[in-house]
């Protein structure tokens, strides 16, 4: 029992490591903050309203950016992502002008 | 008296499907309602501030997924469709539910034969939100546990980086990930420093099939640090049924500003077990070698340990188990999105590789008129 306890908690610092160093070997790159698709990462090294820093803080700590909404359901999935995030109304306010200004 | 009373009180009906309602304390529902009429004056009073060009149509979003996967040596096919339905009624209210139909299909005799295999239809929620405040938004109906990170924020099929759902993901959301009851959730404090997030909830017991759910209580927060682009949250569920035992969860996420990696970390542990998983992801922005073709691939890695107690069970596995995995995934275009990855499973009832290929679709469709500028 012992033995494998140890085991774990190789195994553990070894996830611990891995994480490490890859956060690490990415530091050195002088990119964007969060993962997606290129066309949300141009935009966001070359605007900075308020709107889309709420964008990056929040959207991109789950996912991707998405596809370009179209302005007519902009309103409805804000609103569901006000709700998914939980976001509050300023934040909801700042990204419906970003997205939909 | 007799007859105001009987209008107040829950329906049979409701009672004997979801019959937790009728023990529930009488002073939470005066309270529940308290909260929800104390937040209307100051919905109206921000309402006139959204002057933007966004439409409030009804959406179907969604996605289509196809995963081919190889457990042992074991193939099985994976055709998925998610979609989301999205109906807001006025600024405040949205009507929104989510639907999985996943086909499993695999050989009749595990590693030859003819494919079989059946769709199962799973409701993930029906819910009827009110976005009543900056701080309070009410959900009724059938609602994703916010339990950890993992089940409510990164379990779609198009949001997760790896295919297989972490060991320890049945901690605070057997059997079904999901309650029937009530919600508060919002924003209790924002700053430009921080923000605190939480969620509480009350759900009752539900055997239908479609709805399956227990008897719990429990809640959420998080805080989140815009400026390091870090969060750290706990979660709490006490099961109200049977052994009524206690989930715990706690978890951090960092998006490191200079790099483009992605990392996530949780703990979760219950009666029947505890556990960790600890997620990496990184897209290559700046690769020296055509770097317009290798932004869109993303690298990931995850290791995961899961040690039982009591025997394991209720969910999860009867031994101790881990399980790390690599993946190589490429966003095609925004909606499109290829996948792969693998993994190697150590547990005492034998180590067996996992493999992943497939792909996700992930599409938003407006299903009424509206302003297209």
């Amino acid at each position: 029992m012992n033995t494998h306890r140890r085991i774990h908690c190789l195994l553990a610092l070894v996830a611990c490591g891995f994480c490490l160093i890859a956060a690490l070997a990415a530091t050195g790159q002088s990119s964007p903050a969060a993962t997606g698709p290129s066309h949300a990462q141009s935009a966001a090294s070359t605007t900075s309203s308020a709107g889309e820093k709420v964008f990056m803080a929040n959207c991109a700590r789950c996912h991707t950016p998405p596809m370009t909404l179209s302005p007519r359901v902009t309103g409805t999935v804000v609103a569901h992502m006000r709700v998914r995030a939980r976001l509050s109304r300023e934040d909801e306010r700042l990204l419906l002008q970003y997205l939909a200004p | 008296m007799n007859r105001a009373m009987n209008i107040l009180s829950i329906p049979r009906r409701v009672r004997k499907s979801f019959p937790a309602f009728s023990r529930l304390p009488l002073g939470l529902w005066p309270m529940f309602f308290c909260v929800l009429a104390a937040t209307t004056q100051c919905y109206a009073q921000d309402d006139s501030a959204q002057k933007t060009s966004a439409g409030y149509v009804p959406v179907i979003s969604g996605a289509f997924a196809y995963i081919q996967n190889a457990t042992g040596g074991a193939q099985t096919l994976t055709p998925q469709i998610v979609p989301v339905l999205l109906v807001p009624m006025g600024h405040s209210l949205l009507i929104e539910s989510r639907v999985e139909f996943t086909g499993f299909f695999q050989r009749e005799d595990g590693t030859s034969g003819r494919y079989a295999g059946k769709v199962f239809k799973t409701i993930d929620y029906a819910q009827l939100d009110w976005l009543a405040n900056t701080h309070a938004t009410a959900v009724v109906g059938r609602y994703i546990l916010p339990f950890g990170l993992y089940s409510e924020r990164l379990a779609p099929v198009w949001i997760r980086n790896l295919q297989d759902t972490p060991l320890t993901y049945s901690i605070g959301t057997h059997p079904d990930g999901a309650g029937n009851g009530f919600m508060l959730r919002g924003v209790a404090a924002s700053t430009a420093s921080h923000t605190i997030q939480y969620s509480a909830y009350m759900s009752a017991h539900n055997s239908i099939t479609q709805l399956p759910a227990m008897r719990v209580a429990g809640g959420d927060t998080s805080i989140f640090f815009p400026a390091g682009h870090v969060e750290a949250g706990l979660s709490y569920q006490r099961s109200l049924e049977g052994y009524q035992i206690n989930n715990e969860a706690a978890y951090l996420s960092w998006q490191p500003q200079r790099a483009s990696v992605d990392l996530k970390a949780e703990y979760d542990r219950n009666h029947y077990g505890d556990g960790y998983w600890i997620e990496a992801a990184h897209s290559p922005q700046q690769f020296f070698v055509a770097p317009d073709f290798f932004r869109h691939f993303q690298l990931v890695g995850r290791m995961e340990q899961l040690f039982t107690r009591n025997g394991g069970g209720n969910g999860l596995p009867r031994v101790n188990e881990q399980r790390p995995e690599v993946g190589l995934n490429y966003q095609i275009r925004d909606d499109w999105r290829l996948e792969s990855n693998y993994g190697r499973l150590f547990s005492a009832n034998g180590n067996t590789n996992i493999w992943n290929f497939g792909f996700t679709y992930r599409f938003v469709w407006p299903l009424w008129p509206g302003r297209k500028s």
